[in-house]
C-alpha cells in the first residue's frame, strides 16, 4: 500500500527569495510543480496559478472524464481569508487507446491552469498558497500519488509578471480548447448521447464530453453537419445512470479545439421543449461506395427519359438525331452540347437546392412541385409541348423538329437550351419517382450531392451520346418517313395526360375554383398558340401575334389572382382510419406508450399513392392497424411544409414517401419505400412477439 | 430552430451494429465456464438458486489494493457467510499486469486472508468483455434466478486511499443487502473505478 502511494512533502522556497514557482517536485514517472504568472501580486488581481505536469514518456494522467477507467487529476487548496482559487481549466485531451477501454487524458508536458482571486481590501503583504495535488500517473499500470505545493507570493501594490514563466502560461492557453459562445443541446434516450449544436463548423473530427460514464468512450463517434446545426452522436455508456443538466463539451478540428455548455434537453421553456428525434447515420451511409450511388443516379436519368412528360418529345428528337446521319460531325456537336445543358440544369437545381437549404429553408426535393405557381407553369408548359406535336405550333427550340427540319443549322445554344428544357420538363417527373434518392444526395456534402445530380443529367443524356457517337445504335432505329409525322402527333397525347395529371395536382393544392381558373389558362395557352401558329403560316399579322402574347400573359396572371383556399385536408369521416400528423400529436401518443404509425406523404408523389393503394389502405393492413391498437397518422407534403420537411430529415430523407413505425419500447422502424400489401402486418406482427 | 433533439432512432442504429451486447441490470446476467485455480470449472449456471458475486481483480492495482487493505476481505466473509457465491475473475491477459499462476493466486488468497468462493481464470477476457468490466476492482451482483441486479463501483468515492473508504457510501455493499433480501438494489447501477483492466 505504501509502496505505491507517493507522499510527497512541499519545499518551502522562502530562504531563495521570492520566486514565481515552486521548483519541481519528484515523483514516480512524473515531476511537478506550482507556477505563479506573477511574481509580486496586488489586491484586487485574478492571478493564474499553474500545476505544470511532465510525465516520463508514454505516461499519462487524465482528464476531468477520465474515460474507462483511470481517475481526474484533483486539486485541494488551503488558502488566506480573502483569497480563493477557482476550478482547473482543463487543456483539450486527447484519447488514449487500451483496447478494448479508451481513456482521456494528457501526455507530455501537461498544464492545470487555475485562477486565483486576490480580494481588493486583502491587508497582509504575502499570500501563503498551499496545494494538495492528488493525480493518477498511467502507463498501462497505474500509479497514485500525491504531492503538496506551498508558495509564498508577495503583495505589493503593483503586480510584477514573472517574465521567465511567460511561456508556460502561453503554452498553457495554446493548450486550452477555445471557449464558443453558442448553444447547444444534449439528451441521453434512445441508448445515445445526442447533442445538437446551433454551428456550421464542417471539420470537426472528434469530441469529448467532460461528464463521466455519460458516452461509451470506446464507441464510434457520429458527426454530421446538417443546415447550420452540427449533430453528434455516440452510443451512451453502459455504466450511465444520470448527467447534469449542463455539461461541457470540447469538439476538436484539425488545427483547434473548443469548449461549448450543453444543455440537457427538456430545460429550456416553451416550443424549445418540442421534442424532435434526429438519426445521425451518416457513418453508415457513407460505407455505400461513392461510384454505386453514381452509377444508380446515372441509371435513374437514363429511366427519366422513358417518363410520360419526357419521352414523346425526347423520343422525336432523338429520332432526328438519327435521321441526319450525314452530318455526323453536327450530330456530335449537337448531342454534346445537349448533354452539357441536361448536366448542367441538373447541377443548377441542386446548387439552388443547396444553396437555398443553408440559408435555412426548409425545403426538399420535390419543392418544384409544392409551390403551385410552379405547377401552373408546368401544365401551360407539358400543353403548350402538347399543342406543337399536334402540329398546332412549331416552336423554335429545335425540340420538336422532325426529319429534314433539322438540315436548319440550330448550332450548339438551340441544343444546350433543348437539354435545359428537357431538364425542366422532366422536374415533375424527378420529384414522385425518385424524391428519396435524389434527397439522400442532397444530405451529402455539397461536391458529391452535385457530382450524383451531374451523374443524373449524363445518365438522362445518354441515349443521345450513344446515338450521336456510336453509329451502331442509329442504325437501330427505323427509316425516317411520313410515319414519323403521325407518331409525333400521337405521342401529344402522353403530354396531354401528364398536363391533366398536374392539373390535379394543383386542383387538391388550392381547391377547384383555382384550378377553374388555370383551366381557363390553359385555354389561353391553346389560343395563344394558334394564334402564333397562324403568324408562322403568315395567315395572321402583327396584331395576330400581339394578341398572342397578350393571351400568354394572362395565362401567367390568372394562377397568381387565384383564390387561395383552405384545402380540405382533414376532412374525417367514418370510414377514414388515419389521423392528421402534427409533431405534437406523436409525441403524446409516444409519451402514452402507444403505437403508431407515420405515413408521410403527397398527392403528387406516385409511389406514395400507389403504397397507400396496394399496401395501407387495404382491409388487411386495416385490420392490423386495429388488432395491435396503431395510430395512424398521416402527414401531407403536398404544399410546403417545414415541420415535415424537419421530421423527414430525422430519418435522413428529403423527400416522400417515409413510412415510420413506433412501436413502445422499440426504435422506431422505417419502413421500405416500396411498400407490399404483407409489410404493415409482417412488421406489427414481429414487433408485437418481441419481448 | 429547434434546438432540442431527441435521438431514439439511434439504437435502431446501435442494433445493427451489434452494440446491444452490453449486460443491462434486470436481465439475465450472461453465462458463462470459467476454470478456478485448483483446475474446477464454474458455469453461471451451476449456482442457480444461490446470489452470485463477480468481482474482477488485478493484485498490483492501486485501486484493488486500496480496497484489500481489509475492506474486500471483510466483504467477501460477510457475504460468503451467507451462502453468496463469490467469483474473484482475473481477466488479465497472459504477460500484463495482474496476471498470475494458479499456485501465486492461491498465494494471494492465503496472505491477504481472503476468502472468495474461487478465483478464476479469464485470459481471453471473454467473460470480461461478455459483462462490459472495465475496471478493477469492478463488482456485479446476480440474483438467485440469475438476474444481473447490480454492477458497477465497490463505492462511491473513486480514489486510491485508504481513508477515502470509510468516508465513502458503500454503493456495491448495499445492493448485495438488498438482493439478499430480495429488494432491487438502489442505485443498481454505478461508476466504476480503478485501473483498466488488462485484457
Amino acid at each position: 500500500m505504501r509502496s505505491v502511494i507517493f507522499l510527497l512533502f512541499y519545499c518551502l522556497m522562502l530562504s531563495s527569495g521570492h520566486a514565481a514557482t515552486t521548483g519541481w517536485q519528484t515523483a514516480k514517472h512524473l515531476k511537478a510543480e506550482l507556477v505563479s504568472e506573477y511574481q509580486q501580486v496586488t489586491p484586487g488581481q485574478t492571478v493564474r496559478l499553474a500545476l505544470h505536469f511532465v510525465p516520463d514518456e508514454h505516461w499519462h494522467t487524465y482528464w476531468q472524464n477520465p474515460g474507462d477507467s483511470g481517475l481526474a487529476t484533483s486539486l485541494s487548496w488551503r488558502l488566506p481569508e480573502g483569497v480563493t482559487a477557482g476550478n482547473i481549466q482543463w487543456p483539450t485531451p486527447h484519447a488514449i487507446a487500451i483496447p478494448p477501454l479508451v481513456n482521456y487524458g494528457f501526455e507530455g508536458n501537461t498544464v492545470l491552469l487555475s485562477d486565483l482571486h486576490i480580494a481588493a481590501d486583502y491587508a497582509s503583504d504575502t499570500i501563503d498558497i498551499q496545494l494538495q495535488a492528488d493525480w493518477l500517473v498511467c502507463e498501462e499500470i497505474c500509479i497514485p500519488a500525491e504531492a503538496q505545493f506551498r508558495l509564498m507570493l508577495p503583495v505589493g501594490s503593483n503586480a510584477i509578471l514573472a517574465d521567465e514563466q511567460s511561456a508556460l502560461f502561453r503554452q498553457a492557453q495554446q493548450q486550452r480548447p477555445q471557449p464558443l459562445n453558442i448553444s447547444g443541446q444534449f439528451d441521453t434516450s434512445g441508448g445515445a448521447f445526442s447533442a445538437v449544436i446551433d454551428w456550421q463548423q464542417t471539420d470537426i473530427t472528434a469530441f469529448f464530453v467532460a461528464a463521466s460514464e455519460l458516452v461509451d468512450h470506446a464507441a464510434k463517434q457520429q458527426i454530421s453537419q446538417q443546415g447550420t446545426q452540427l449533430l453528434l452522436q455516440q452510443p451512451l455508456n453502459t455504466y450511465f445512470s444520470g448527467v447534469e443538466d449542463q455539461i461541457e463539451l470540447v469538439l476538436i478540428s484539425a488545427d483547434t479545439a473548443y469548449s461549448v455548455q450543453l444543455t440537457k434537453g427538456g430545460q429550456l421553456a416553451g416550443n424549445e421543449k418540442a421534442a424532435v428525434e434526429i438519426l445521425v447515420t451518416q457513418g453508415q451511409q457513407s460505407s455505400t461506395a461513392l461510384w454505386l450511388i453514381l452509377l444508380m443516379a446515372a441509371a435513374g436519368g437514363l429511366i427519366l427519359n422513358l417518363m410520360p412528360c419526357v419521352f414523346p418529345i425526347l423520343s422525336l428528337k432523338a429520332l432526328s438525331i438519327a435521321a441526319n446521319s450525314t452530318q455526323q460531325a453536327q450530330q456530335k456537336r449537337d448531342a454534346l452540347f445537349y448533354s452539357a445543358g441536361v448536366a448542367l440544369s441538373f447541377v443548377a437545381l441542386a446548387l439552388l437546392l443547396i444553396t437555398l437549404r443553408a440559408a435555412g429553408a426548409a425545403i426538399g426535393w420535390g419543392f418544384q412541385l409544392q409551390s403551385p405557381y410552379m405547377v401552373a407553369l408546368l401544365v401551360y408548359l407539358l400543353f403548350a409541348l402538347g399543342l406543337s406535336l399536334s402540329g398546332v405550333v412549331q416552336f423554335g427550340l429545335g425540340l420538336m423538329n422532325t426529319g429534314g427540319a433539322l438540315t436548319a443549322v440550330k448550332g450548339g445554344k438551340g441544343s444546350f437550351f433543348t437539354g435545359v428544357l428537357a431538364v425542366v420538363v422532366a422536374s415533375p417527373c424527378t420529384a414522385p419517382f425518385m424524391g428519396s434518392a435524389l434527397g439522400y444526395a442532397v444530405t451529402q456534402s455539397a461536391p458529391v450531392a452535385l457530382l450524383v445530380f451531374a451523374a443524373l443529367g449524363l445518365g438522362m443524356a445518354l441515349p443521345f451520346l450513344l446515338l450521336a457517337f456510336v453509329p451502331g445504335f442509329a442504325r437501330l432505329l427505323p427509316k425516317p418517313g411520313a410515319w414519323m409525322d403521325t407518331l409525333k402527333q400521337v405521342l401529344a397525347y402522353p403530354l396531354y395526360l401528364s398536363a391533366v395529371w398536374l392539373l390535379w395536382v394543383y386542383g387538391r393544392q388550392v381547391g377547384v375554383d383555382a384550378q377553374a381558373l388555370l383551366l381557363i389558362g390553359l385555354v389561353c395557352v391553346a389560343a395563344a398558340c394558334w394564334l402564333w401558329g397562324r403568324k408562322q403560316l403568315a395567315q395572321v399579322g402583327r396584331v395576330g401575334a400581339g394578341f398572342a402574347l397578350l393571351l400568354v400573359l394572362l395565362a401567367l396572371v390568372l394562377p397568381v389572382l387565384a383564390p387561395k383556399q383552405a384545402v380540405p385536408q382533414t376532412q374525417s369521416n367514418d370510414t377514414q382510419h388515419w389521423q392528421p400528423w402534427s409533431a405534437a400529436t406523436l409525441k403524446q401518443l409516444r409519451e402514452q406508450g402507444k403505437p403508431v404509425l407515420v405515413n408521410m406523404t403527397a398527392d403528387w408523389c406516385i409511389t406514395c399513392l400507389v403504397n397507400e393503394r396496394m399496401a395501407l389502405n387495404t382491409d388487411s393492413s386495416k385490420a392490423a392497424l386495429a388488432l395491435y391498437d396503431v395510430t395512424y397518422l398521416k402527414g401531407d407534403w403536398t404544399l410546403r411544409d417545414s415541420a415535415i420537411t424537419e421530421y423527414l430529415r430525422l430519418y435522413q430523407r428529403d423527400g416522400v414517401p417515409l413510412y415510420v413505425l413506433y412501436w413502445p419500447g422499440q426504435p422506431p422502424q422505417v419502413l421500405p419505400q416500396i411498400l407490399t400489401p404483407d409489410t404493415l402486418p409482417q412488421t406489427l406482427a414481429r414487433l408485437s412477439s418481441q419481448p | 430552430m429547434k434546438l432540442h433533439h431527441l435521438v431514439l432512432s439511434a439504437s435502431a442504429a446501435l442494433l445493427s451494429l451489434g452494440l446491444n451486447a452490453a449486460p443491462q441490470v434486470g436481465t439475465a446476467a450472461p453465462d458463462f465456464t470459467v476454470v478456478d485455480t485448483k483446475g474446477n470449472s464454474h458455469s453461471l449456471k451451476d449456482f442457480a438458486g444461490k446470489n452470485v458475486v463477480l468481482e474482477w481483480t488485478n493484485h498490483d492495482c492501486p485501486f484493488v489494493v486500496k480496497h484489500y487493505s481489509g475492506n474486500m476481505q471483510a466483504l467477501q466473509s460477510d457475504l460468503t457467510g451467507q451462502d453468496v457465491v463469490w467469483l474473484t475473475v482475473i481477466s488479465s491477459a497472459p504477460g500484463k499486469q495482474g496476471y498470475v499462476s494458479p499456485a501465486k493466486a492461491d498465494e494471494l488468497t492465503a496472505s491477504r486472508n481472503s476468502a472468495p468462493t474461487a478465483v478464476v481464470f479469464d485470459e481471453t477476457g471473454a467473460v470480461g468483455k461478455a459483462y462490459d468490466a472495465k475496471t478493477t476492482p469492478h463488482m456485479y451482483v446476480i440474483d438467485k434466478a440469475g438476474v444481473l441486479q447490480y454492477m458497477g463501483g465497490i463505492d462511491s468515492i473513486p480514489s486510491a486511499k485508504v481513508d477515502d473508504i470509510s468516508k465513502a457510501t458503500p454503493l456495491f455493499a448495499n445492493a448485495a443487502k438488498a438482493v439478499l433480501a430480495g429488494e432491487k438494489p438502489d442505485p443498481a447501477v454505478t461508476r466504476p473505478y480503478g485501473c483498466s483492466i488488462k485484457y
